[in-house]
């Protein structure tokens, strides 16, 4: 017995000797930028304390609220479309789609685009929506859907809008489609034959059962996408560069050309401060609500 | 099985959505393709053709060869390669103890919580002073600074996917072995690595290939082909004034080839991956 608790606290202090430094280390390396970014926030070009100039400068500027607008804009585009036809998909897919070999496929095609690199997805979009090569106004004047002059699809500050939040929806739905799916397979079949056998109706089913067992996953899903839209910043840059004027700077983008193009490091210090403690106090209620395992 | 009519009309809308998202996936990607086996000469054709008439590889050589870009893609290589170590190493280090060894459950819970939070860390917001350490290191421009941030934006996914496989192997089978004389060392390396080797290698796959796609890091702190890797390489193609569209494509689809074929392998662990482990692909 004694023995035996003696392996034991070993064993604890060899758990801290292992886990101390490392997360030692990886809490240092983490913090130092921190640290960094919010004494660049306070100072001037040259290093002098300037107070929180940087953070008025951040601030009052109108640019900002237009990088906030448009990634409203395109989160209120993406998400909704992106969960519909996700959820829309994994339920046909689950009800119709019996043969295993045929789900495994499906389910081998839908993991493809996720790890496609965002930087190859823009370029396709490019060949699809760019003025002169574009394919999709070369199909459009064939199938005699448009005439003379072509569309601008990049040069609109709407529809290039609608063209990022595309690419975003054919990268990211499988995703979703991914999450129910797998999320359906844990709907117990007794319920659903008991469902049946009641008379309930295919919508009935979904409504009343499916919906259930999928809600902690809906939230799942919008915590996830959320953040994925707030770093969102590779096929914008390639396909509009934030254009047309700033119709498509998003949030990353703007902080990207406060920092690289416009040189404020002060203001994008600022800026950086800002948007980590606002993610901090979002998280600490996404935290809350994430339905995961903690075991 | 009873085919009533419903069933039969669902099916046939099944079919339908599924051919319709087959030519909405299948069509971009065949036209990148095809783009890239065109001749320069096709592409300035006054018509433009959906189907190439002397399809080529020119394009592939010229990206790889005359704009140098196999050295991009060695950069790539070397900097997912390095990045897929030191995340995984530093990853078990940490999950080891925690699932492995009697820690406090509040411990435990709040290194996967504090990991969980880096997650959600938005990058551009710590590039910035990332920026400012590369530049004071004198390290801008080199492959380490990429590995460094690399490793910390994956290590919240390898902590929480390695402590999933590592608690899925029995406490007993390492028990064993110490009741038999062996070290924790030796039952680490002998038993438990050996029965975690394939969730440890799926892991690896899908943060190189993470690390395969990134951007914005490689954007900022590299500036030539010494460090440079292929995604700011392909970049570099599209925002010339000049477009040289079968090129831009070779570059698209020499991206893209890796990652799919990789994730072929690493099919069953993306999904579980990309949810960290919420959502588990039987």
């Amino acid at each position: 017995m004694r023995a035996g608790r003696q392996r034991l606290s070993r064993d604890e202090r060899l758990a801290y000797l292992i886990l101390l430094p490392a997360l030692g280390a990886v809490f240092v390396i983490v913090t130092i930028p921190f640290v960094l970014v919010i004494i660049q926030s306070l100072s001037n070009e040259d290093g002098s304390f300037i107070g929180f100039v940087n953070y008025s400068r951040a601030l009052g500027n109108p640019l900002l609220y237009e990088a906030i607008k448009a990634t409203g804009v395109y989160a209120v585009i993406v998400l909704p479309i992106e969960i519909l036809l996700g959820l829309s998909f994994s339920v046909l897919v689950h009800r119709t789609v019996r043969r295993p070999g045929l789900r495994a496929a499906i389910y081998v095609l839908a993991i493809l685009p996720l790890v496609v690199p965002p930087v190859a997805i823009g370029v396709i979009a490019r060949l699809i929506y760019a003025p002169g090569y574009g394919v999709l106004n070369v199909i459009l004047e064939r199938w005699g859907l448009m005439h003379g002059q072509e569309i601008n699809w990049l040069g609109d500050p709407t529809l290039a809008m609608l063209a990022v939040a595309s690419v975003d929806v054919w990268q990211w739905t499988p995703f979703v489609y991914l999450v129910f799916f797998s999320g359906l397979q844990t709907v117990p079949r007794e319920s659903v034959e008991a469902a049946q056998i009641d008379g309930a109706g295919w919508w009935a089913q979904f409504r009343y059962i499916d919906l259930h067992y999928l809600r902690p996953l809906f939230i799942l899903i919008i915590v996830f996408r959320l953040a994925d839209v707030l770093r969102v910043f590779d096929h914008v840059f390639i396909l509009t560069g934030g254009g047309p004027g700033t119709a498509t700077q998003l949030l990353s983008l703007y902080m990207y050309r406060v920092e690289f193009k416009f040189f404020d490091s002060g203001q994008a210090a600022a800026l950086a401060v800002v948007v980590l403690v606002s993610f901090s106090l979002l998280y600490t209620f996404i935290a809350r609500v994430l339905p995961l395992e903690r075991a | 099985m009873r085919r009533s009519p419903a069933f039969i009309l669902r099916s046939a809308l099944a079919t339908v959505a599924l051919g319709a998202a087959g030519v909405l996936y299948g069509f971009p990607l065949y036209w990148l393709f095809v783009t890239s086996l065109k001749s320069k000469g096709e592409l300035f054709a006054s018509s433009v053709h959906l189907i190439p008439h002397n399809p080529t590889f020119a394009a592939y050589s010229s990206v790889l060869i005359d704009r140098g870009f196999w050295v991009l893609l060695k950069n790539s290589v070397i900097v997912c390669f390095s990045t897929v170590v030191v995340t995984l190493v530093v990853g078990l280090v940490i999950t080891y103890p925690i699932t492995r060894l009697p820690v406090p459950a509040r411990l435990r819970v709040g290194v996967l919580n504090w990991a969980l939070s880096l997650r959600f860390l938005p990058p551009i917001a710590v590039v910035i002073p990332y920026f400012a350490i590369v530049r004071t290191l004198q390290i801008y421009d080199q492959p380490i600074a990429l590995i460094g941030i690399y490793s910390l934006f994956n290590l919240p996914f390898a902590i929480w996917m390695l402590k999933g496989f590592l608690s899925e192997i029995p406490l007993e089978l390492e028990d064993a072995a110490l009741v038999d004389g062996a070290t924790r060392w030796i039952a680490f390396r002998r038993v438990l690595l050996p029965l975690a080797a394939p969730g440890v290698m799926a892991a690896g796959i899908i943060i190189f290939t993470f690390a395969w796609s990134e951007f914005l890091f490689a954007l900022i702190l590299t500036a030539t082909p010494n460090a440079q890797t292929f995604p700011v390489g392909v970049q570099g193609l599209v925002t010339q004034f000049e477009i040289i569209w079968n090129d831009m494509a070779a570059a698209g689809v020499i991206a893209m080839a890796l990652p799919l074929i990789l994730m072929v392998i690493g099919r069953n662990y993306i999904v579980a991956g990309l949810t960290f482990g919420v959502i588990r692909e039987k």
